[in-house]
């Protein structure tokens, strides 16, 4: 017969673990309690008889049967045996019918077997002692240790009536919890099948408590709302550079096509293939720049991380774009006067940088402004690069930093598309800000940590 | 046709793509390289000890064997022939940024054959360390100590950065030096802008060491860069 599918679950095995070591313990418990009782009567029985042996050994012989008859008639419960016999082992008085065997004369209390009883030779454990008295007589005082038998009856009874009640709870309890988790395993199982075959909308059964399966079912959500976003981003990404080729590529194919039928001397030729190879080289530079910002995305190793000195950095970005600012009769100004240290990747910050200019550079209308700042702040510098050019308006603002983003009203500037997108890159590689601000023109502002003093 | 003059240097390319490794050689041929081809590392470890090539083509992803292994192997066995590995964008790490510091040189994939071919020659005449103090190419003249620049009898004032560049002409005269090189080498950028940044710079040099009644030394090489040369 297969087991149900509850008993293999851990929950369930945890279970009867736990019931088996509290069986354990409990009947060592028990265990503990018995003996200690046991050993405390005892001690008080053999006390106690020991105590009553010696009163009865010092009265005068005379007075003895009539002290041990006094004795037992004093004695309720019948927990009392007394006997005294002869030398040689004649009973004379006591509800003792002979003397014990096992019974060692001037001994220490002991456990001895005694027949009581005058009609039938029962026998009946009790704590006794015999003394040998001066006359030769043998004096023999024996108290009954039922009560410890006793005890152990209750003892048993307390234990069955608490110990398989509670193995039944909790062996119950176990196989409900089991199945209840079954159940949510079997769920999540179901939802994850589902997942996997591609219903990225499903998520885990997360009940709105606070066991750790919901707070584990919360996590896992996450992590698929993050999954879902990506996805979504990926294929949005894709149809960005599916639809940012195909307008290079076929503008490519129309003009081989169009050149293989007009062309008529190798010069119409050769000016075909130069446009055709332009625009190829456009598309290269397009799969090229998402492979870089793909680099350094995953680029997430900080071993090439060392102190950059920042304003030496800015100052030679400036350097960089001075001539070609001038050229486009742009004023560029560059103010970076307190050497900070920052923890980056060199190159790449240059690169950041260099392309943030270069976009403000581009954007600057002829006669306008490029100004590159190196701020001091506490804990952190800021390199603001502001332009007079037309600014990015505020809903275009996080878009920008997009991959293939470009303004609408950039689309007849040259470039890819993807500057501020692989600035985004970096900087998020080093886990530095970037904010769009506002103001005539466009600001960028790129947050630098120091290097802590540590 | 691109300005430099072709030598009959023997090439090894080691490269597992068979249409790819067609197309570079024949190119290569085309400016007079002698090239041998390897599809993959063993082989191609094999041909570049025996055959002893004045330069590697080396694709970085082959199968069984790492471009820079090989790179490495040959090092190890004091075979110091000057190497240019081709790797895929994403491929680029530290390995093969290092190739550059050992004097060996890395392109990344897709690349312009013509970059491929300006590489090679770079390679091939990589300059001997010299200690001299001034540089000279026909009338140029440049004074690494003094820092100071003249043509003929005029003097040139150039800025830090212009100063740069020139030198790195003038070690490689006669040489067509490409864009990226250029960035590489005299900015150390390491990434391609957006921007014609090298023809405005150049641009500025070429404005002050040709005058405009001097025949000119600085030359475009279209669709590929600039060259250096003494006037005829």
């Amino acid at each position: 017969m297969p087991l149900p599918d509850f008993v293999r679950t851990v929950t369930f095995r945890w279970t009867l673990a736990v019931a088996a070591i509290f069986v354990v313990y409990v009947l060592l418990l028990f265990g503990v309690i018995y003996w200690r009782t046991e050993r405390y009567l005892t001690s008080r029985s053999d006390a106690v008889v020991t105590l009553q042996a010696q009163i009865f050994a010092a009265e005068p012989p005379e007075r003895q049967l009539d002290a041990i008859d006094e004795l037992l008639r004093q004695d309720p419960r019948k927990v009392q045996n007394a006997g005294l016999f002869t030398a040689d082992g004649h009973r004379l008085t006591g509800n003792l019918e002979r003397l014990p065997p096992d019974l060692r004369i001037d001994g220490p209390a002991q456990r001895s077997l005694v027949p009581v009883g005058q009609s039938r030779a029962e026998m009946q454990a009790v704590r006794a002692v015999a003394r040998k008295l001066p006359d030769g007589k043998v004096l023999v005082i024996g108290r009954n240790v039922d009560e410890v038998v006793a005890i152990t009856g209750i003892v048993g009874e307390a234990l069955a009536a608490g110990l398989i009640p509670a193995l039944c709870l909790s062996i119950a309890a176990g196989v409900l919890l089991s199945i209840r988790a079954q159940k949510r395993v079997d769920e999540v199982n179901r939802r994850a099948e589902r997942i996997v075959a591609g219903d990225l909308r499903q998520r885990l059964p997360a009940h709105g408590g606070n066991d750790s399966f919901d707070k584990l079912a919360v996590i896992v959500n996450g992590m698929l709302d993050e999954i879902e976003a990506l996805v979504h981003e990926i294929a949005g990404v894709g149809d960005d550079i599916a639809h940012d080729l195909r307008t290079p590529l076929t503008r490519v194919r129309i003009g081989l096509q169009r050149g293989r039928a007009n062309s008529r001397t190798l010069e119409e030729s050769h000016a075909v293939f130069d446009n055709a190879i332009r625009g190829l080289d456009q598309s290269l530079a397009i799969i090229t720049a998402i492979l870089r910002i793909a680099e350094i995305e995953h680029n997430r190793r900080l071993a090439g991380f060392s102190n950059v000195a920042l304003a030496m950095l800015v100052r030679e970005v400036g350097d960089l774009y001075e001539p070609i600012a001038e050229e486009k009769g742009v004023i560029l100004r560059v103010q970076a006067d307190n050497e900070t240290t920052v923890r980056g990747d060199r190159d790449l910050l240059f690169e950041a940088v260099a392309n943030i200019v270069d976009n403000a550079v581009k954007f600057t209308p002829k006669g306008g402004h490029v100004r590159i700042t190196l701020i001091d702040g506490a804990g952190k510098s800021v390199v603001r690069v502001s332009d007079t050019g037309p600014g990015i308006t505020e809903d275009e603002r996080e878009i920008v930093t997009r991959r293939f983003y470009r303004s609408d009203r950039s689309r007849q500037t040259q470039g890819v598309g993807l500057g501020l997108s692989l600035v985004a890159a970096i900087l998020k590689l080093h886990g530095f800000r970037l904010t769009i601000a506002a103001g005539p023109g466009c600001v960028i502002e790129v947050a630098c940590p120091h290097v802590s003093a540590a | 046709m691109l300005g430099w003059e072709t030598t009959m240097a023997k090439l090894l390319l080691i490269e597992d793509d068979r249409e790819m490794a067609g197309e570079i050689i024949a190119e290569l041929a085309d400016h007079g390289f002698e090239v041998d081809w390897a599809a993959t590392g063993i082989e191609g470890l094999d041909k570049a000890r025996s055959g002893n090539p004045d330069a590697l083509i080396v694709d970085r992803l082959l199968p069984g064997m790492d471009g820079v292994t090989i790179v490495e192997a040959l090092r190890q066995d004091q075979v110091r022939t000057p190497v240019l590995i081709l790797s895929a964008l994403g491929a680029v790490d530290d390995r093969v940024r290092g190739l550059r510091a050992g004097g060996d040189d890395y392109l990344t994939k897709p690349f312009d054959l013509v970059e491929l071919i300006a590489r090679i020659e770079a390679l091939l005449r990589r300059p001997a360390a010299s200690l001299e103090a001034k540089l000279k190419v026909g009338p140029l003249e440049l004074d690494l100590i003094e820092r100071t620049a003249k043509r003929g009898d005029r003097s040139i004032e150039l800025l830090p950065r212009e100063f740069r560049l020139l030198e790195y002409m003038m070690r490689r005269k006669d040489q067509t030096l490409t864009r990226a090189m250029l960035l590489e080498e005299v900015w150390k950028y390491k990434f391609v802008p957006q921007t014609n940044l090298v023809d405005v710079h150049m641009g500025r040099l070429r404005h002050k060491v040709d005058d405009q009644h001097e025949p000119p030394m600085i030359h475009s090489v279209r669709g590929v860069g600039f060259i250096l040369r003494a006037p005829a």
